[in-house]
């Protein structure tokens, strides 16, 4: 009987093999598609993702990558060049990247940005009212990826791990996400029951100042908060271990937004998207786009299906905050001291 | 009247013994015995789920203890149990033990009742689960082992009883099945005894009490090729020889007329022949005719297997609609559940009329083969059901064929019994139709239960082609005539100018039904289905009490009423104890009481049903003596309809606003309201103008 089955898989191969090879070989368009990637801060998860979906799609892609190194000048020769190249897709990572190459919706400027070419976004924490007007249609040539965690899921998430009755947050007040942050976390806190003391950071000659961090958590240590909200914003991403590392010295657990703080810092816990997938689903558009020929107007912008909860473990033992059973069989563990992540 | 006794009743019961004495030892046996079999299968099967259980637990737990939490320390361990509890009924705990035995967590049971053992127990080092009978439960401990060594013990408890609560589900469920095959089997012994025996000898019975007196123009009209056959046969050949040799008599008689010169002898065997045929009686044309006698039973068989087949989705059809459940605008969810039962009833209550008509036409076997075509459509269908709409439809199909089956039957019952006794006739419907109702309701919850509500469906097609066949091959196609023409549409409209006639419908007959279809037939399925303890073989078993009341109260009834001949007051007072039960629920838990409830419901149906027939002579004689009484009863039963359409609705209109406890209360408050109506208008049924204004009229 196996005999049997092997040989009808091995007949199946013969006919098959000849045929599909025959497939490919007779598909003219062979060129691969040109996609022009603008990134912020070099190679990333979500860059990575979105090169590997067309990898195991079998898509074949010619990638022009550029980094800005976080200089918002280099973003104009971006586009210039993306438009002389021609390139069939343009990519752009993150808030800035978006909105200087791609523009406000209100304000698509034919000159200084690219409008005549498709393009799909990643990493734009509030495109909501940003780069698009809704995310059901940009309503021009671009579509995109968000890549945070509803604020009421987030809320959910730290709530599941310990009630919560004073929630903390330091934030740069001179970013626009973490300001929409605050307001959501205090509108919130008044339907779910909890307070939100929420301290921004010092700013001197229009700079936030890192030094001030570690005063403002000591002061959320004297408001006795029960956890600490790490937003989505640039600057504590940046200055991630002086902000986490307090609160580690203070006892106090963190919550992230993002998965930097709790991958590559000592944030205690996180709900995200992982950048990876985020990069995959914003391929997927770009296949949308590019294979389909679907209009990039037609594709709405939406998030992964798959929460990713994130466990710091050394952390965790570090403050002796446990977390629910029920959640850690969800959670992706991160345990830096046996040098691996354990996925569940 | 409904239960008078019919003629094969004595046969039925002997029956029923018969078959009692045969099939219930050897059954008993081998259920006792497949019991011990399974139970000794079951345990082991136990073990290993919880060993299963014990193991996924274990991971869980030491992953998280080898993540650097300490055992202890472990939380929200309440929540990670919770939902193993839930999902499985026969598993009554779960805990967590250190080393040495200490209770750390626990969950399902209070944990004072069990520490002192696991403290005292030595569950040393072995490394696998390790079982142990703990009072009422069997607690399987799995080892702990971390990197660090071994920590501690999870623990899972099933329950000892579960085994023997299943198995006695079990036993139940077979005691149901065996009644459920032993009244079939008596059903079906009856037919045979009656279609091949008592029919025939009856038949024969005729022609010899024919014969006894003299004529001999009859033969019995049998075509069995059996003993039976054989006897008809020969005792036909009998009466032809008879025949021939008058004819033959008859021959010599005329020759010796013709040809003998005595005039004194042609005038002796003119006296002879004179006396012959005054004595004896001999057919015409030679040619004995052939006397057929149908009679009520032939029926029987067919209309109970088919009212089988309808029943049989009796107790799960709410549930199986609610599955289907797709939105209809303007309509709230409780309607759209209720829509396809109250449809059902209302088909059957518009296509009756025709339906009776029809079978006065083309005969009772034609209507009722027609009526299985939609039948078993609708069958077929309901199984293959994708949602909701074509749900209605095809049990509007279903209802179709259930009206002009029932329709065919009653009007062959009624052809048939004109000789005879027209109660006997009735009873015979009755009995076929609460016998097949006792079988069909509990067959299919047990069938449903294991098989699926489609299977079920399937089975109550197959059922319906096995009627066909039984109607086609055995109901002779010559068919007896019909007697009378039914009455028109506008003779009926006078029957409900009469008072007490509308009084007997409005307030006894429409909230009896409005108390069957809207509770029985649809709250009671919805009710009982929210509680995770009832499976649908519990559910079918307690809808039973239904039919089985109404079987053992309806005799009792009617020849109580007969002797008491107080019929308005058994009326008001079933109405009463129907509206009643049904509030019930108020007072105690709906499913304790639900049970008691429907008990009630069927000996309040038992004592109404009866009397309300019985008064129709009395309170409308005029009417019956114009339209004649089967058409006035006709009408009865289809002006109660409206009920029956109504209940479920009404039913899902309360759902909305009070819950399902609170509708069952609802609806026993809107029919212990109309009862007390006609409580009250009863005692007016003897005051005032009665025979004269309607002569009047």
């Amino acid at each position: 009987m196996r005999r049997l089955a092997s040989l009808a898989v091995m007949l199946c191969a013969l006919f098959l093999g000849p045929m599909t090879g025959g497939a490919w070989a007779a598909e003219p368009a062979a060129k691969p598609y040109r996609i022009y990637m603008a990134l912020w801060r070099g190679w990333e998860d979500a860059a990575q993702g979105f090169k590997d979906y067309f990898a195991n799609q079998g898509i074949p892609v010619e990638l022009i990558i550029r980094d800005a190194g976080q200089d918002k000048e280099k973003l104009k020769e971006f586009v210039a060049e993306a438009k002389s190249l021609q390139v069939d897709l343009v990519f752009t990572w993150g808030t800035t990247v978006t909105e200087e190459m791609l523009g406000r919706y209100d304000d698509p400027d034919k000159q200084s940005h690219i409008t005549k070419i498709p393009a799909v976004f990643a990493i734009v924490s509030q495109p909501l009212g940003g780069v698009v007007p809704s995310l059901v249609s940009s309503g021009r040539n671009i579509t995109g990826t968000t890549y945070l965690v509803p604020m009421e899921t987030q809320v959910n998430l730290i709530q599941s791990y310990r009630p919560l009755k004073r929630l903390g947050m330091v934030f740069n007040p001179l970013e626009r996400n973490s300001q929409v942050a605050v307001e959501q976390l205090t509108s919130i806190g008044h339907s779910m029951g909890f307070d939100l003391v929420a301290l921004p950071v010092d700013v001197a000659e229009g700079k936030p100042r890192p030094a001030s961090i570690a005063l403002k958590v000591a002061e959320l240590k004297a408001a006795r908060v029960d956890f600490i909200y790490i937003p989505p914003d640039t600057f504590l991403n940046i200055n991630r271990d002086l902000l986490t590392q307090a609160a580690l010295d203070h006892g106090i657990p963190t919550f992230a937004a993002a998965e930097n703080p709790v991958v590559t810092s000592k944030a205690m816990f996180g709900g995200v998207y992982r950048y990876y997938t985020v990069g995959q689903l914003t391929a997927y558009k770009a296949e949308q786009i590019l294979v389909h020929k679907m209009a990039p107007g037609d594709i709405p912008i939406d998030a992964p299906k798959r929460l990713s909860v994130l466990i710091n473990m050394p952390v965790v033992r570090q403050l002796g905050l446990f977390p629910p059973m029920k959640l850690l069989g969800l959670a992706e563990v991160i345990d830096r001291a046996e040098g691996k992540e354990i996925k569940p | 009247m409904a239960m008078t006794l019919d003629r094969t009743r004595p046969l039925f019961i002997r029956l029923l013994l018969l078959v009692l004495i045969v099939l219930v030892p050897p059954v008993a046996w081998v259920t006792i015995d497949a019991m011990a079999e399974f139970s000794q299968g079951l345990i082991p099967e136990m073990d290993k789920k919880a060993e299963t259980i014990g193991r996924d637990l274990e991971a869980s737990i030491e992953r998280a203890v080898n993540f650097g939490i300490p055992l202890d320390k472990l939380e929200g361990m309440g929540e990670f149990f919770s939902p193993v509890l839930a999902a499985n009924p026969e598993i009554r705990y779960l805990a967590v033990t250190d080393r040495k035995g200490n209770v750390l967590f626990m969950q399902g049971i209070d944990k004072a009742s069990i520490e002192s053992f696991y403290t005292s127990a030595d569950f040393g080092e072995v490394d696998h689960a390790h079982k142990s009978i703990l009072g009422p439960f069997i607690d399987m401990a799995q080892p702990l082992v971390t990197k660090a060594g071994r920590v501690g013990q999870v623990h899972v408890g099933t329950d000892q009883d579960y085994v023997r609560e299943r198995l006695m589900e079990i036993a139940i469920d077979l005691a149901v099945v065996t009644l459920v095959a032993l009244l079939i089997a008596v059903e079906i012994l009856l037919f045979v005894v009656t279609f091949n025996i008592t029919g025939p000898m009856r038949v024969v019975g005729t022609v010899i009490d024919k014969v006894r007196r003299g004529d001999f123009g009859f033969m019995a009209g049998v075509t069995s090729d059996d003993e039976v056959g054989r006897f008809v046969h020969g005792f036909n050949g009998a009466i032809r020889y008879a025949d021939t040799l008058f004819r033959r008599l008859e021959a010599y008689l005329d020759e010796v007329k013709s040809a003998h010169f005595d005039p004194g002898v042609v005038e002796q065997v003119r006296d002879i022949e004179s006396r012959v045929k005054f004595l004896f009686r001999f057919a015409r044309t030679g040619q004995p005719e052939t006397v057929n006698e149908h009679q009520a039973t032939d029926i029987r068989l067919p209309l109970f297997l088919f009212v089988f087949a309808e029943e049989i989705s009796r107790s799960f059809m709410p549930l199986y609609i609610r599955d289907l459940y797709a939105p209809i605008p303007g309509l709230s969810p409780e309607m759209v559940i209720g829509l396809p039962i109250a449809l059902f009833m209302l088909v059957i209550a518009l296509a009756s009329p025709s339906a009776a008509m029809l079978a006065n036409r083309v005969g009772a076997r034609r209507v009722f083969l027609i009526g299985l075509v939609p039948a078993t459509i609708g069958f077929v269908m309901s199984a293959l059901a994708m949602s909701v709409y074509d749900l209605i439809l095809w049990r509007m199909a279903t209802a179709l064929g259930y009206a002009f089956i029932t329709m065919a039957c009653q009007g062959y019952i009624a052809q048939v019994s004109h000789q005879q006794k027209r109660a006997q006739g009735l009873g015979v419907y009755v009995g076929a139709v609460l016998t097949a109702s006792v079988c069909g309701t509990g067959f299919g919850g047990v069938l449903a239960e294991r098989v699926g509500y489609r299977t079920t469906f399937w089975v109550a097609a197959i059922l319906t082609i096995v009627t066909a066949v039984l109607i086609y091959r055995l109901l002779d196609s010559a068919q007896p005539n019909a007697e009378t023409a039914a009455p028109r549409k506008r003779e009926f409209l006078r029957l409900l100018r009469n008072w007490r006639f509308s009084v007997l419908v409005a307030f006894a007959a429409i909230p009896s039904k409005i108390a069957l279809t809207g509770f029985l037939f649809f709250l009671v399925p919805l009710t009982l289905s929210q509680n995770p303890n009832i499976d649908l073989g519990d559910m079918a078993r307690i809808m039973m009490a239904y039919p089985i009341s109404v079987v053992l109260m309806s005799p009792l009834v009617a020849r109580f009423a007969d002797h008491v001949g107080w019929k308005a007051g058994l009326v008001a007072v079933g109405g009463l104890i129907g509206g009643a039960a049904l509030v019930l629920p108020f007072f105690w838990e709906p499913v304790v009481v639900i049970p008691v409830s429907i008990w009630l419901l069927g000996i309040s149906q038992g004592l109404s049903a009866s009397p309300q027939l019985a008064m129709i002579p009395d309170l409308c004689w005029t009417e019956c003596r114009i339209m004649g009484q089967t058409n006035v009863l006709a009408f009865l039963r289809l002006a109660e309809r409206v009920g029956s359409f109504a209940g479920p609705l009404l039913a899902a209109c309360f759902i909305p606003a009070y819950g399902y406890n609170g509708a069952i209360i609802a609806l026993g408050v809107v029919v212990a309201g109309l009862a007390s109506v006609f409580a009250l208008l009863s005692f007016a049924y003897h005051a005032g103008p009665h025979i004269e204004t309607e002569w009047g009229e």
